[in-house]
This record gives C-alpha cells, structure tokens and sequence, in this order.
C-alpha cells in the first residue's frame, strides 16, 4: 500500500486539531482529543479524499478511537 | 425618540491597511489603496485593478486554530470588531449582551466559489465539510459572536453596497428603543474571487485604470474589500463607564427605489437623504459634509450630484461631498461601515477627506467634491450615503457629540 493509513489518520487529526503527532497514538480517544462532531467530519472528508472512500454515517457515528478510524478504512479498502 | 446613541469604538480593514490608524492616515493624505490585483487564480480575468488589503496574512491577526473556520469575509470582520471593541474601552461583561449586526453584500464567497470550483471544474464529488459554516452568509455574524462571547442579537444584514448603513441603522434602532445598552455594526465583504470579479465586470462597471469619483473622465468603480465596525452605545451607558466618545450617531433613512434593479434614482436617493435629516432633527443647513456613495459610475455620480442638489437647494453649494472610495475602493456591503468610520473622524478631528484622482468635473457633476486635499475645519453634521444596486438606499447622520 502507497499510503499508512494510520499515518494519514493520525496526520489528519493533528492538522484539525492543531496537535503534535507524536501525541496522537492509536489507541487515542477521538473525544480526549478534543475532537468535535464538526471535527469529526473534518478529518474523515480527509480521509475519504485520501483512500478514495466512503464513511458512511452509520460508522462514522461509531468511531471511538484513532484506531477504530484506521480499521474501517482498512476493512473498506480491503473490501474494494 | 428614545436614548441618544454615540459612538463609541471604530474598526477598520481596508486596502489603507489593518487597523483605524493607516485608515486615517490615508484619509488625511489623500493616498489610495488601489492597486494591481494580487494572487487571483482566474484565467482569462480582465479586471486588473483593485483595492485588496494589501499582503494580508489572516494569522497575523487571529489565532491560526481558528482559520480553518473563517473566510476572509470573517477574517476581516473578526479582526475589525476586535478593534472597535478595544478602541471602546468596554470590558467583555460589559459588552456580554451586546448586539452584533454585521452586514455584507457577498457573503463568504471565497469558500463557496473553491467548493464549486473542485465540483463543477476539478470534477470532484466530495467538497469539504466546512463549506456551509464557511460560507454562509451570516458566519461573519456568528464568528464574531462565538469569539467575542456576543450573546445579544446577532444577525447578517444583506442589502448589497447598503448593507453595512442597513445594519448600522438596525443597531441603532435596537439602542434607541432601549433593547440593549451596546451594539456592535457595520460590514464586511472579501469579494476578489474569480466568478465575483468576471460577474461584475460583466457588468461593465468596472474601471479599468483608476476610481475617479465625480470627475469628467471617471471610468467606473474599483472594487474594494475590508470591513468597517463601530460601537454603538446609548450615551447613558457610556457616560455612565466614563467612555472617550466620538461622536453622537444622530439618525438615519432608509427606503427603496421600487425602480430598477441596477439604476439608480434621484428621488429614492433624495428621498432618503430628506428621511435621515428628519430622523436626526436636522435641516439643510446644519449639514457641511456628505461623504457620498461616489462609486465613480457613469450613473451613480450624475444620480447622486442631482439628489444631493435636491434636498440641499441653496444650501448644496457650500457642502463639502466627497468620495473615500477613490481611496479604499468599493468595499460592497463593507463600504457604509468604513466611510461611517471616515465620517466619523471627519466630525471628531474636523476634517474632510477628499476625493482623489479628481481631475475636473464631469458633467452634472457640479458640487464642491472636496478635489485631492484634504481639509481641515470643524464638521459639525455629517452624512454619509449609501445607494446600492436593486435601489436600496441608507443614509447615516453623525453630530459633534456634546
């Protein structure tokens, strides 16, 4: 694979939230790090622009974690 | 007639700069902002000239958390409101339940224009997800309550190049009939895009080399961006904190052509000029200077003279008329906000700012325009018009306060 998708999440998160990605681990709570539903949607657009994939509402209403972001994705691209 | 309003803070963005003092000290020289445009990406753009914020880096001035969520429409009111504020000397309890009414022609233009850019050009199908509170035409209102803690009523106001004396008139009329104590208003425009710049050339209004209101050879308008915000206070509230005041915000009129969508009236125009003199008490001969909407139009310049010499008869040759657009451009729905700010300090240090690149009168044109220098003498009453497309006019009075 061309991109780490961990890489491109964390990378993500950190541009939205204006924070070092050495702070952002996977097993990072989305809400710890101050990321907002407005946030949420900022850093999954990302994403989605980077992989070439669909979030749907239904997971994106799920997701907990860094990591939780990092395995949906995983599991789309893997499916496609 | 309700409670005395003054003003009490001034707030500037504008091609003189960032910021009251380089506003003034343009004023005061007779130095324009017009300049050749900067960091337009639009292919095959006629318009060459403008009046932008010169080399404007929005961090400078906010904090960059905060950027991803602001257009420069925002941006400018933002940074304008936070001036207006400090200059007022009001502490944030004080200004808590305040009233923000911000006005705007175009609304947040840049992030709407990227967004359809990247679908209809790029070919895209995901936009950002920002685009809508980006864009929306009354985020400027919103950004500037969120960041500044304004809980009182906070709205846009859209009436295209009278949108800032629409909202200033709002405002005031909020204080007058005791709603609230403070409110914040003016406008804001950032309309250097590439679909607003070709929209209004296609109109064939825009000039080509200079803004040259009144004058024989003007070759039309030079657009502008910035925003203009003043404090608006009751006087009972500001002499109770002991506040500097400016000036007495001594009235307004407001009415509509009901004519055309583009051209403008000598009696809509003069009927509203006769509106704000009897909002304010005033007559005729109280007034020494108009800051006019002098787009430098064909139409507006004729329209405006004649409606001017209407209301003012005997009185229009000893007015002083001029026009601060030959020097910040035509800032839209921000342009009754900054020429309220050079109305103001006309009427506060007694002086008139005059209209720049005047050459000789055009025709019709035969008032006194105040031609390239700036003068100095008391300004007891001012006014300061505006008459926007779609025949929506607003007219602003400013007394000496005492």
């Amino acid at each position: 694979m061309s991109l780490d998708i961990e890489t491109v999440v964390i990378s993500a998160i950190a541009t939205q939230k204006q924070l070092d990605t050495a702070s952002i681990k996977r097993e990072s709570c989305l809400q710890d790090l101050g990321v907002s539903s407005l946030d949420a949607i900022t850093i999954v657009y990302e994403v989605e622009e980077a992989f070439d994939v669909e979030i749907s509402n239904a997971e994106l209403e799920k997701l907990e974690t860094v990591g939780d972001i990092v395995d949906g994705i995983g599991s789309l691209l893997a499916g496609k | 007639m309700g409670e005395r309003i003054v003003i009490t803070g001034l707030g500037s963005v504008s091609a003189l700069g960032v910021g009251i003092a380089p506003f003034r000290s343009a004023l005061l020289a007779g130095t324009a902002g017009i300049r050749n445009l900067e960091k337009i990406d639009c292919s095959g753009l006629r318009v060459v000239i403008g009046a932008q914020v010169p080399h404007f880096k929005a961090a400078d001035f906010l904090d960059e958390a905060l950027l991803p969520y602001l257009d420069r429409f925002s941006q400018f009111a933002l940074i304008a409101t936070k001036e207006a504020l400090t200059d007022s000397g009001l502490t944030a309890g004080q200004y808590e339940n305040a009233a923000a009414i911000i006005g705007t022609g175009c609304g947040g233009k840049e992030t709407d224009e990227t967004t359809y850019s990247q679908l209809y050009r790029d070919g895209r199908s995901r936009v950002h997800p920002l685009t809508i509170p980006k864009g929306m035409p009354s985020a400027a209102a919103s950004q500037v309550s969120l960041q500044m803690k304004i809980k009182g009523p906070v709205f846009s106001v859209t009436s295209a190049c009278s949108s800032s004396g629409h909202a200033i008139a709002q405002a005031a009329l909020m204080i007058r009939h005791g709603l609230v104590d403070v409110a914040i208003a003016g406008g804001t425009d950032a309309p250097f895009t590439c679909g607003l710049l070709k929209s209004w050339d296609m109109l064939r209004v825009l000039s080509k080399d200079t803004c040259r209101p009144f004058s024989k050879d003007r070759s039309g308008m030079v657009l502008g961006e910035g925003a203009g915000i003043l404090v608006l206070e009751s006087e009972r509230h500001a002499k109770a904190r002991g506040a500097d005041i400016y000036a007495e915000f001594a009235g307004f009129g407001m009415s509509s052509d009901a004519g055309h969508i583009t051209d403008p009236s000598v009696d809509g125009a003069a009927r509203t000029i006769g509106l704000c003199l009897q909002d304010a008490q005033l007559s005729p001969a109280d007034v020494q200077y108009i800051n006019a909407h002098g787009t430098a139009t064909q139409a507006n310049d004729v329209t405006e003279t004649a409606a001017i010499i209407k209301v003012f008869k005997e009185n229009a040759a000893s007015l002083a008329v001029s026009s601060t657009k030959s020097m910040h451009g035509h800032a839209l729905g921000a342009a009754g906000g900054l020429e309220l700010v050079a109305t103001v300090l006309s009427v506060k240090e007694g002086f008139i700012p005059p209209t720049v690149n005047f050459t000789e009168a055009g025709d019709g044109c035969d008032l006194d325009y105040v031609p390239n220098e700036v003068r100095f003498g008391p300004i007891d009453v001012a006014l300061s018009n505006s008459f926007a497309f779609g025949g929506l006019n607003a007219v602003l009075a400013v007394r000496t306060f005492q």
